[in-house]
């Protein structure tokens, strides 16, 4: 393990735990301000490094600090648990009280470092109307959608005043119409957040879309760490590679088109999105034809010819040079019927509402 | 084997094996009998001279305030004991887990005389409270408590015990990185957690307090305005006045009734915890 550099007002750990034959071993920092995704798959050890930040688990060995103050240092004999370290959770399943009032949800974090009954009720509307979610005050989460449980949960999470915040799949329990919604506003309350914010998802489009930095965990280690163009530019390893198997393209916003800097236009559904300007395309989004498709109700069609061939789970990774270039997935009953082959001129056509195009992080 | 590989068509058509009826509607009649009887020869005419009895609203009375007794004290000693079997692992847990047990098991007569031993003036226990204090137990309404609260805690204890256990630790936890201590955990989320359990626990208990006889009469005889309470006091008019007893009787089946629309509301209502 290497040195630790000085510490920082943000979060400084070298986390070491061994479940079973399971060890994770990874060194993470998140300075104030900052996004970070751990980007891993199921088994990664991504729920266990959030639990030992959270000080639902302490570790086994290493350290970490927070704001300059150590939380868990097996060496020294130091660890606050989650009750004493001020590190806020926002779970996957949300974990709201389901008998108490949301206003009550988002006061108990308040309530219980000593803020009187009346002045964390405040403070709980106050998150919530920061939220825009004022008007759920007196319900109960039975009562909520994923979305607005899952704000909730943020603003019970942030109204406890925590010096870290943790995100477990933010988006994972949302259904597809409701992520594209909840992500642009997530990414704007996350950033307003002054602390560090640690999340940790097995979704790379969550990643890029959320994270100023993303880091790659695979069994337990550290496998590459950059921005989200970095990583999605130069994949560090196979796994990562297909990880964030998804079609990224920087470009300029104008009026619901984006001139994309390799040439070709990609036409979005936001008209208010200007300025530089990423657009996000899932592989299995882009539709192959073999001639231009005239009635299709897709927005975007463009030729290309294909490079590859490669099986991909129960897919097929068609890999299509052209303005722009892109990762396609078929099915392979679809390769058949179409007769595809490496070489062959194809059409290509996405739908605008399947594409998610967001500002470019500075 | 031949019978077995044949029934199935048989249960697919009639839903339930037809020989289970007759003796299921037997055993219903017979636990509903006694009560019907009762209300049949019932002395309709004259339960309110029967009511008059001083002696009566006293034994009411004095009922309803141990059995309540009884069950505050279960709350208070048998929540914590219940979520101690559900949530410690320590040597000598299976001991504990015995003695909340035993009261089930044992006849309470026989728990009276155990209490006698205990806490009676020449006790184990009780010789102390009577040197130190000059307080003794038995015969007084606080030995009615204890009885009652002996032979009644183990309801709660394990009622609330098992929903300990199911209870949703992912919610505690929840709580804990919010900043809550361990003990505001318990009371403002494992508790109102397990609230539909433990109202129903808590009615069980009472209503088992409230019905005591055998250890209590044992512990603390029956004397008038003092520790006789309604089943000792029925069990004793029986000999003396008949009519009495069965009219005291109503009193306690209408209370019964109440406690069963009460928890049959409370079964009834899914309860709110995903």
């Amino acid at each position: 393990m290497t040195e630790l550099e000085p510490p920082t007002s943000g979060l400084v750990a070298a986390v070491e735990v061994e479940r079973g034959a399971f060890r994770l071993d990874v060194e993470i920092r998140a300075d104030p301000g900052e996004i970070v995704a751990v980007l891993g798959p199921n088994g990664a050890g991504k729920t266990t490094l959030l639990r030992v930040l959270a000080g639902l688990l302490p570790l086994a060995a290493g350290r970490i600090e927070l704001g300059g103050a150590v939380l868990d240092d097996p060496t020294a004999g130091v660890f606050r648990d989650a009750a004493r370290r001020r590190v806020g959770v926002v779970f996957q399943d949300y974990r709201l009280f389901p008998r108490m009032r949301i206003v009550d949800n988002v006061a108990f974090g308040p309530r219980s470092r000593g803020v009187p009954r009346a002045a964390s009720r405040q403070l709980a509307r106050h998150w919530l109307e920061r939220l825009d979610i004022g008007e759920l005050a007196r319900r109960r989460p039975p009562q909520l959608s994923g979305g607005q449980a899952q704000r909730v949960a943020l603003a019970r999470a942030l109204a406890a005043e925590p010096d870290l915040l943790l995100l477990d799949e933010p988006l994972a329990a949302l259904d597809a119409r409701t992520r594209a919604t909840v992500q642009g506003e997530l990414r704007e309350h996350l950033t307003e957040f002054a602390g560090p914010t640690l999340f940790v998802t097995h979704d790379p489009l969550e990643a890029l879309l959320l994270a100023d930095r993303i880091v790659v965990l695979e069994s337990g280690q550290v496998v590459q760490q950059g921005s989200p163009h970095d990583i999605a530019a130069r994949p560090a390893t196979d796994y990562v590679a297909k990880l964030v198997g998804v079609n990224l393209y920087a470009g300029a916003a104008t009026s619901g088109r984006v001139e994309l800097d390799g040439g070709g236009t990609i036409v979005i559904g936001d008209a208010e999105l200007a300025g530089r300007a990423l657009v996000a395309v899932r592989p299995s989004a882009i539709t192959v034809h073999t001639t231009r498709p005239d009635h299709s109700s897709a927005r975007n069609v463009w030729a290309g010819r294909i490079d590859a061939l490669a099986p991909l789970g129960d897919r097929i990774r068609l890999s299509v040079s052209g303005t722009p270039s892109a990762l396609v997935d078929v099915t392979a009953p679809a390769v058949t019927e179409l007769g595809l082959t490496r070489g062959q001129d194809v059409w290509l056509a996405t739908k605008a509402t399947d594409l998610i195009a967001y500002p470019e992080p500075s | 084997m031949t019978r077995a590989t044949r029934s199935p068509r048989r249960r697919d058509r009639a839903g339930v094996p037809l020989a289970l009826v007759p003796p299921a509607l037997i055993g219903a009649a017979f636990l509903l009998l006694p009560t019907v009887a009762l209300l049949i020869r019932m002395p309709w005419s004259g339960l309110r001279e029967l009511y008059s009895d001083s002696n009566v609203s006293a034994a009411l009375t004095l009922s309803l305030q141990t059995a309540t007794a009884a069950t505050i004290a279960s709350l208070l000693f048998g929540v914590p004991l219940a979520w101690m079997l559900a949530r410690l692992r320590f040597r000598g847990l299976g001991l504990i887990r015995a003695a909340v047990t035993m009261p089930l098991v044992l006849p309470p007569v026989v728990g009276g005389v155990s209490l006698f031993l205990a806490l009676g003036r020449f006790g184990v226990v009780g010789r102390y409270l009577d040197r130190w204090f000059g307080f003794t137990l038995p015969f007084t309404k606080y030995g009615v408590v204890a009885a009652e609260t002996f032979v009644a805690m183990p309801f709660l204890v394990i009622t609330a015990e098992g929903a300990f256990r199911a209870a949703d630790r992912r919610l505690e936890e929840a709580a804990a990185t919010l900043g809550a201590s361990r003990l505001t955990v318990f009371w403002r989320v494992t508790l109102p957690g397990i609230g539909p359990s433990l109202v129903a626990g808590t009615v069980l208990c009472w209503a088992r307090a409230l019905g005591e006889f055998g250890a209590t009469i044992t512990f603390n005889g029956s004397l008038p305005g003092k520790t006789e309470v309604m089943p000792t006091k029925i069990s004793l008019a029986l000999e003396t006045s008949p009519e009495q007893a069965e009219a005291l009787s109503l009193i306690l089946i209408a209370i019964a009734l109440v406690i069963l629309a009460a928890l049959r509301e409370q079964w009834l209502r899914p309860a709110v915890s995903s």
